[in-house]
């Protein structure tokens, strides 16, 4: 009942189902998602060998704390994702069901080589759903920085086989130290460029407007929140417990996730898209979350990649709507949108609001831990980074919710009449569902010790051991 | 000698992934690429004057020089992927073909969109 392979093998194996079944491809889709989410809240840690051989020699499937909180987060949103945008599966049932085998395959997968194909073939239902869009230049532009990318990626990992003998991470871990700096230089950068790719890392990021920019209510929450959590969750399993990093790489990684983050952040207030703001605000959020994994802070990265990945499914989910309704995600031509659509609205203010990291929201939750964790570790320099991006944040996100309320222009008293033509965004279905979910997000953040219980099973994630928040117990909360 | 030739052509490919402006041509540099990676990995499981793994009664199983099989099933893995992601690019590229008239990435950036 409880074999983590079964994550895997339903939905691949519902996918053939569906190809044969053409017309009832929506319906086995949602069969597919709400097997894996019941059987995703019954797997227990442990480790499933594959085909009967012992590791390192043979394949395994390792679940831990961490992968668990991923599996179950991953696979609730895309559940929630299809329920709300069931009528726009068409003939993508086949390539979303693909799409949930691969990323259920990265986040349990023990072996590196597994975690290449199960990342290939994430990747490439990717290429296709991007290809939604019909804008084929930037599915292009995907592709090809996307394969370079597995490239070297397969590269460093073949470089790491020759050194140590094995793809097994965990034999790999073991192995890894006994070689020097100097030999792991190579391989570990090639891994990082192939994993950051998908995380949406700085260098390499230059896919990732034009293909969010042009998703539907869809595609959109599939990529900034199902495949971007599955990369971060991934990032954080190899440069946390995997890959041993030097001073000069950790040096390097840190520069340029911080790098993402600063221009992430300072590219989405420039932007008058919605959706523009949202994914440049994505790039941000990653890089910090990369940043908290090399700085072995990986509950705060957790608690960050949960709240955000919430909020950007409802923001995204919403600012879908916005092109489909108006043909428009400019928020100049949006003023006073939310006046129509109030419960909306609501959902979409709170989502923003946790994103900035108001108190009483997991947002804040997490901006909290992320501080006191870097304040215990004696680094004074990020914080200050982080609480400076807040303002830029708070600043974008407060100048679209003000436009997105109000109608009219400024020094203008604020009348229905100024506002949009009233239409409904969206259904009284997908209304609920966001709301629910903002509520998730409220609930999450004010009962934290709840919150840190269901994280933390009460172990540490990935031996991470520096202190967290909790009111409850002294244990760092000051 | 033959990792040489493999990484020089990986550099080739990536070379050509950088500088040229046809999706075609970026396209095959990327299957250049794979190539390079793929002979690579085959390398990395070569012994000189070595045999084949298998265990038979003519070969004396006590012999260390067996050729390392992993690699060759990591290898069939990877050219399988890299021709899917080919067809698949080469698909995309028809399609923008068909929509923008051109293979030029470039061109493509200030064309509007209907």
């Amino acid at each position: 009942m409880n074999n983590p392979v079964l994550l895997i093998i339903i939905p691949l194996l519902l996918a053939f189902v569906s190809v044969i079944i053409k017309k009832a491809g929506k319906w086995i889709l949602l069969l597919g998602v709400l097997i894996n989410t019941v059987l995703a809240f019954f797997i227990t840690t442990g480790e499933t060998i594959i085909g009967g051989f012992l590791p390192p020699a043979g394949i395994n499937l390792v679940v831990t704390q961490f992968t668990l909180v991923g599996v179950i987060l991953i696979n609730s949103l895309m559940l929630l994702t299809i329920i709300m945008s069931i009528d726009l599966v068409g003939k993508y049932s086949v390539i979303l069901l693909t799409a949930l085998a691969g990323i259920n395959g990265m986040l349990l997968t023990g072996d590196l080589f597994n975690l290449f194909i199960f990342m290939e073939i994430t990747v490439i239902a990717a290429y296709i759903l991007s290809a939604q869009a019909k804008k084929y230049h930037h599915t292009i532009t995907y592709l090809i920085i996307g394969s370079v990318g597995s490239t070297f990626y397969l590269l460093g990992i073949i470089l790491l086989y020759h050194l140590t003998g094995s793809l097994n991470m965990a034999d790999v871990a073991a192995k890894l130290p006994l070689l020097t700096t100097k030999e792991l230089l190579v391989p570990i950068l090639l891994i990082f460029i192939g994993i950051g790719v998908e995380v949406k890392l700085l260098p390499v990021s230059g896919w990732v407007k034009g293909v969010y920019a042009h998703a539907n209510r869809l595609i959109a929450p599939l990529f900034a929140s199902i495949i971007a959590g599955t990369a971060l969750f991934v990032f954080g399993k190899l440069f946390v417990s995997v890959l041993p990093l030097s001073d000069t790489l950790t040096m390097l990684i840190l520069v340029m996730s911080v790098m993402t983050f600063v221009f992430g952040e300072f590219a989405a207030f420039k932007q008058k898209q919605v959706k523009e703001i949202l994914l440049f605000s994505s790039i941000g959020q990653a890089g910090l979350i990369t940043a908290l994994f090399i700085s072995g802070l990986v509950y705060a990265a957790v608690i960050l990649i949960i709240s955000n990945v919430v909020s950007k499914l409802i923001m995204f989910t919403i600012a879908g709507a916005f092109t489909e309704k108006y043909q428009t995600d400019n928020y100049h031509s949006l003023s006073g949108v939310f006046v129509h659509n109030k419960i909306t609205g609501i959902a979409f203010t709170i989502a923003a609001l946790s994103m900035t990291g108001i108190p009483l929201l997991i947002g804040f939750y997490a901006k909290l831990n992320i501080l006191i964790g870097f304040f215990h570790a004696g680094n004074y320099v990020l914080p200050v980074i982080v609480l400076l991006m807040t303002i830029v944040e708070g600043a974008y996100i407060i100048k679209l919710l003000l436009a997105l309320w109000a109608p009219g222009k400024e020094g203008q008293v604020s009348l229905e009449s100024f506002a949009v033509e009233k239409k409904q965004l969206l259904s009284v279905k997908n209304t609920a569902i966001c709301l629910i979910v903002a509520l998730v997000l409220i609930v999450g953040g004010t009962l934290i010790d709840t919150t840190s219980k269901i994280v933390t099973n009460g172990q540490p994630l990935l031996g991470d051991e520096s202190p967290y928040f909790i009111i409850s117990q002294s244990k760092g909360g000051e | 000698m033959i990792r040489l030739a493999s990484l020089l052509l990986l550099l080739i490919g990536l070379y050509g992934v950088l500088t040229t402006k046809n999706v075609i041509k970026m396209i095959i540099s990327i299957n250049i690429m794979e190539l390079g990676v793929n002979i690579f990995i085959i390398s990395v499981g070569f012994i000189t004057n070595g045999v084949a793994p298998n265990l038979t009664e003519h070969i004396d199983s006590s012999l260390s020089n067996f050729v390392d099989p992993l690699p060759q099933a990591l290898v069939l893995t990877s050219i399988v992927i890299g021709l899917g992601i080919t067809s698949l690019g080469l698909a995309f590229a028809r399609k923008m073909n068909k929509k923008y008239g051109t293979y030029d990435l470039t061109m493509i950036g200030g064309m509007k969109d209907e």
